[in-house]
């Protein structure tokens, strides 16, 4: 099959699939047995019957769910998610500044996580059994059984707090001019602004949140490279090339470590998800003004367009991320496309 | 002279042992065995390890460093942290085997309906459980508890909702294999009803795999639970739970103690039960190792 039609075909799948995922979002906030009167409106007033009609009216509580739904679903399509019942702004705002710092700590983690755990799988499986190939086995499972808000804390109370070395929590110091709104991620934005010291205020407060979120995936992504890459190491075509007489750096970065990262790519999309579920627990810890408060204190006060809101652009986000991720596959190794 | 029974020249050969072969070989799988052992039997003794009460408050020596008299320092209660930290074993391990062994029968209740019936059903069902895996998995549970409430049990439903997913998936792959083989195909023959060969052929079979999967996920179900609580999703502050333990230290970075144990008790219960898992499963099921 031919790539243009191999994306052609995965991309008509994700209309129904969005569709799905609105509709789950939509579910999911509705069939709470909590009541959003109650939690918006303080005990007094929900006593007070007119005032509990009007907000029913307001808010569009009074009519049936399908009704509701289908009024959702067709704001949605005009990029309208509604008013956020205890935020007063439209949820679109809200998540046009909320999620792009989320975002931006996920890949910068990704880009860590990538950097270090490809280079260390290969050499861990080339080494097999080797003091380095221990420790990157080492990394990989303390890594997994790492809780995040832990080690944030940690590295806060080390780097920050004793040695001094890391900035303050939060995106910017309290100083830094915030760069104007452009991708919404700031370190993006104050390079574009043209700022370099806010670029590079953006960046020191990006790094210590970044390691820490990283430090699952790292574990993941070593895994599975050092694993493919075994797998790899024994195939006939490497043998082949050994037999060549070609020196066994070539061997092992052209012809072995280029078809192990492929399961990996795969690997970088499901962790995708991982990560993000992760930002929003180590924001909380680094004060950054992201998905995760927004998710919460929407859920706390059973705001339900912004829980829809938020359900519906994090899955969102996963799926394409995951598009993308099945179309540099499908890319890079012609068995997919065709098989 | 009567016939004697022939009497057997050697010793049965033991045909169950403890512990797999390569499981008792492995120093790491063994040392970490022994450390998910210590922390249940921390769990089950903490009222009587315990140097005091979960409870107990000592005002005066509030915030103390750790020294003979608390071992591990004391909260901003004056509450003894090692104390805590043994009693909270109590809620987070049965919490974690709950989640997963909940999760596990909803998804095999989901995939095995969906694989054992085919059809619209595997259709209408797989398609809910892909939408269900399109939301990270805190998030969704997050969403979850904060919208039913803070608390232990809102926060196991939680894990479950968000958890089945994976598992239906899982178990509907299985059935469609398991249903395949010669000895399912063999009790159909022999007029078996579609009932008894689905329970006791097909999902029989897939109860082994499915263990070793469920044991590898209390480490994870552990890890979630903890961050849910520590997000105040968990149960009331009172109530020792180790990321809510460490929730509370987010405001005393001098005070190091109060976050850097619990969260050692986190890191070294969920550690050693990953190893258990990953070592149980290559010694028990290596097919599983691709995963």
């Amino acid at each position: 099959m031919h790539l243009g039609r191999y994306i052609l075909r995965r991309l008509l799948v994700i209309p129904p699939m969005l569709v799905g995922i609105t509709l789950l979002s939509f579910v999911l906030s509705h069939t709470v047995p909590s009541d959003p009167i109650a939690a918006n409106l303080g005990d007094q007033a929900a006593a007070n019957p007119v005032v509990v009609a009007a907000f029913r009216q307001r808010w569009g509580l009074d009519r049936p769910l399908p009704e509701q739904y289908g009024i959702y679903l067709w704001r949605l399509v005009h990029g309208d998610m509604g008013v956020s019942i205890s935020t007063h702004q439209p949820v679109v705002m809200d998540l046009k500044q909320r999620l792009p710092a989320t975002v931006e700590l996920a890949i910068a983690a990704l880009v860590i996580s990538l950097v270090i755990g490809v280079p260390l799988g290969i050499l861990s499986a080339v080494r097999r059994d080797s003091a380095i190939d221990q420790v990157a086995r080492s990394v990989a499972l303390v890594g997994v059984a790492m809780p995040v808000f832990w080690l944030g804390l940690v590295a806060l109370l080390i780097f920050y707090a004793r040695l001094g070395w890391a900035p303050s929590p939060g995106q910017l110091n309290p100083g830094s001019p915030r760069p104007p709104f452009i991708t919404g991620f700031i370190l993006v934005d104050a390079l574009l602004w043209g700022r370099a010291d806010v670029a590079k205020d953006a960046l020191a407060h990006l790094v210590l949140p970044a390691l820490v979120l990283a430090s699952y995936s790292v574990g993941v992504i070593t895994r599975m490279m050092r694993g493919s890459m075994l797998e790899v190491l024994g195939e006939d075509y490497v043998r082949t090339a050994h037999a060549k007489g070609l020196s066994r750096r070539i061997v092992t970065i052209r012809h072995a470590a280029r078809n192990a990262a492929l399961p990996v790519v795969t690997v970088v999309g499901l962790s995708f998800g991982a990560l993000l579920s992760g930002a929003v627990i180590t924001e909380t810890v680094f004060a950054w003004t992201g998905l995760g408060s927004y998710a919460f204190s929407s859920a706390t006060s059973l705001d339900f367009q912004a829980i829809m809101g938020v359900g519906t652009v994090v899955a969102t986000v996963y799926v394409l991320v995951n598009l993308l991720v099945d179309v540099c596959y499908a890319a890079l190794d012609p068995r997919i496309r065709f098989g | 002279m009567a016939v004697q029974a022939p009497t057997i020249p050697y010793a049965p050969r033991r045909t169950t042992r403890l512990l797999p072969r390569s499981f008792a070989r492995s120093p790491l799988a063994i040392a970490s065995l022994v450390v998910v052992a210590v922390w249940c039997a921390a769990a089950l003794a903490a009222s009587s390890l315990a140097p005091y009460g979960p409870l107990a408050q000592d005002i005066a020596s509030r915030l103390a460093p750790p020294s003979p008299a608390h071992l591990l320092g004391t909260d901003p209660l004056g509450r003894d942290i090692l104390s805590r930290i043994l009693f909270g074993a109590r809620l987070s391990i049965p919490v974690g085997v709950a989640a997963v062994v909940l999760a596990l029968l909803l998804g095999t209740l989901i995939g095995g309906a969906a694989g054992a019936l085919g059809g619209i059903v595997d259709e209408v069902l797989m398609r809910v459980t892909d939408l269900m895996l399109a939301f990270p998995t805190v998030i969704l549970a997050m969403i979850i508890s904060a919208a039913l409430g803070a608390g232990i049990r809102n926060a196991v439903i939680a894990i479950m909702v968000a958890w089945w997913p994976s598992y239906a998936r899982f178990v509907r792959g299985l059935v469609l294999s398991v249903r395949e083989r010669e000895y399912v195909e063999a009790a159909r023959a022999l007029g078996a009803s579609p009932v008894r060969v689905f329970l006791r052929h097909v999902l029989l079979n897939t109860l082994s795999p499915l263990v070793i999967l469920g044991t590898l996920d209390v480490g994870r179900a552990i890890l979630t639970f903890a961050s849910l609580s520590f997000l105040g999703l968990g149960p009331p502050p009172q109530i020792p739970e180790w990321g809510a333990m460490i929730a509370a230290g987010r405001d005393y970075l001098d005070e190091w103690w109060i976050a850097t144990f619990p969260g050692l008790a986190i890191l070294t219960l969920v550690l050693a039960l990953n190893v258990v898992g990953d070592s149980l499963r290559d010694a028990l099921d290596p097919r599983l190792r691709q995963q």
